[in-house]
């Protein structure tokens, strides 16, 4: 029986679309406090204003993330929502839960908190919606216990590191990305759990281009998967896919008729760096002009794949809009190994001498990406210890943003003024 | 002569007591030892997290620490009122 009437939010029952609404008032039946939700939605609808205050001193013992703590700011009016408290949940790399693990974690969220989820957040966690304080040390005492999970990062930490399926799975992973992901979680849990920062930090890894974990758009630091060889070629399947043999994207788009496959139009014509052409039924490549975009092997597998010598590119910088609009990453490291007989010492190497520089220079509230954009890509290669390459330049005379120092020019800057003046009057 | 791990607690101690704000940023504490690097100053920091002299505030998307008598005067005993 709802507790509150809520007309406005009624109408988003009635489109063709699952609604949260009634998701909701289904939750309700079990957890009172949902109607509360309800009821509070209902009422900034009306306002217009949000009835949430976020932020406080809400946590674990021990730990300095993991938990966001949320209050309403009308508890009289909606006493189930006093306090709604978020709480992350570190989630496995690959995001591969067994159903067992699932229903527990259910079944763990039923018994402390409202039973909403968000699966998952932007960072890649599993996000529970709304629980109360006294309820926390329980919870996060039963979920490292018995479900011998751990919480995620939030505010200024190491946010949840997050991973495509990588080699599990696909056989276009460059690199075992849910190896990495793994032995970094465990390798910063401290930065995970505590504050480390000016502000968050977020790494992602994706096994190739195709960057199914975002970590391009999402991740201050993003390791993608590349190749430094060329594209490996089989000739006699190319030949299958231009005779219609074989379907092209592995029969992803097999749902309607899109008429015969040309290579011509699907291929060549859309590789963005124009490095692929036909002589007579071979397929050539210039993989000097090939920037690993990753389009012709998605369209014809079977007749296409990375190169033999795998590692990946670093890209920095990336951010949703929050103080300053959203913003890709930039390629700062164009090739590095990924190696995990070293114990990705190498990319070690790389983080945290991006922290122990964006710790000293970032601004609080500041994420590495505007620290970059504040003091400028020249700046930052240098602090990188990173010569400035060709690809860090978007085409040419675009952004030409590397200049010559004093030192690299015979004779400095210094020059007689009085004697130019002589030749090239004011 | 370098400050002490001690002194820089108790620096940083002070900086939280008599700050006009009672949160901080982590930036606010570097100046507290400016021989030591940042990652030093944060560990330091939440080692008195820990040793119950400060506490964290966070937004959600910001941490901040505090000294608990100035934050629980200003929030209440469990957060927010």
């Amino acid at each position: 029986m709802p507790k509150h009437d809520t007309p406005m939010l009624d109408e988003l029952e009635n489109g063709p679309w699952p609604s949260f609404v009634t998701d909701l008032k289904r939750q309700a039946e079990t957890h009172d406090e949902c109607w509360d939700i309800l009821g509070q939605m209902e009422l900034s609808y009306k306002d217009k204003i949000t009835h949430w205050k976020h932020g406080g001193i809400v946590g674990v013992f021990g730990y300095g993330g993991g938990i966001v703590g949320r209050y309403s700011d009308v508890p009289e009016q909606f006493p189930g929502v006093e306090h709604f408290h978020t709480v992350r949940i570190n989630q496995p790399s690959g995001l591969y839960y067994s159903t067992k693990n699932l229903r527990d974690l259910m079944d763990l969220w039923d018994k402390y908190g409202s039973g909403m989820t968000n699966m998952h957040g932007s960072t890649g966690d599993m996000i529970l919606l709304g629980t109360r304080t006294e309820n926390l040390e329980p919870l996060f005492w039963d979920l490292t216990h018995d479900l011998k999970q751990d919480l995620g990062g939030s505010g200024s930490n190491l946010r949840t590191p997050s991973c495509c399926l990588g080699e599990s799975r696909c056989e276009w992973s460059c690199y075992d990305t849910q190896d990495i992901c793994y032995h970094l979680t465990m390798h910063y849990q401290d930065e995970i759990h505590r504050p480390a920062f000016p502000y968050k930090f977020k790494f992602k890894f994706s096994g190739c281009a195709n960057d199914c974990v975002a970590a391009i758009a999402r991740s201050d630091f993003a390791v993608i998967g590349t190749w430094k060889d060329d594209i490996q070629i089989d000739q006699a399947a190319v030949k299958e896919y231009v005779a219609g043999n074989y379907p092209a994207n592995g029969g992803a788009h097999s749902g309607r008729d899109w008429g015969p496959f040309s290579i011509q139009k699907e291929v060549i014509a859309l590789c963005p760096t124009r490095c692929m052409w036909m002589e007579g039924d071979e397929l050539k490549i210039d993989d000097s002009e090939c920037t690993r975009c990753m389009h012709c092997i998605n369209v014809m597998p079977r007749a296409l794949r990375p190169g033999k010598q795998k590692g990946a590119t670093i890209c920095m910088g990336a951010k949703a809009p929050i103080l300053d609009g959203a913003q890709f990453a930039t390629m700062v490291i164009p090739f590095i190994e990924v190696s995990k007989e070293n114990e990705y010492e190498n990319i070690i190497d790389v983080i945290e001498q991006i922290w122990d520089w964006w710790m000293e220079v970032g601004k609080n509230r500041e994420r590495v990406g505007e620290t970059m954009q504040r003091i400028g890509l020249p700046t930052f290669l240098s602090v990188m210890e990173v010569e400035p390459l060709p690809q860090h330049i978007k085409e040419p005379r675009s952004n030409p943003y590397v200049f010559w120092k004093e030192e690299e020019v015979e004779g400095g800057w210094e020059r007689d003024v009085v004697e130019f003046r002589k030749r090239h009057a004011a | 002569m370098a400050m002490s791990i001690e002194e820089v607690e108790a620096a940083i101690i002070e900086k939280a007591t008599k700050s006009p704000k009672p949160q901080l940023y982590i930036k606010d504490f570097y100046k507290c030892d400016s021989d030591r690097k940042p990652r030093e100053i944060k560990k330091i920091a939440n080692k008195l997290v820990t040793k119950g002299e400060l506490m964290f505030w966070s937004s959600g998307s910001t941490t901040m620490y505090a000294r608990p008598d100035r934050i629980k005067n200003e929030e209440g005993a469990e957060g927010i009122n």
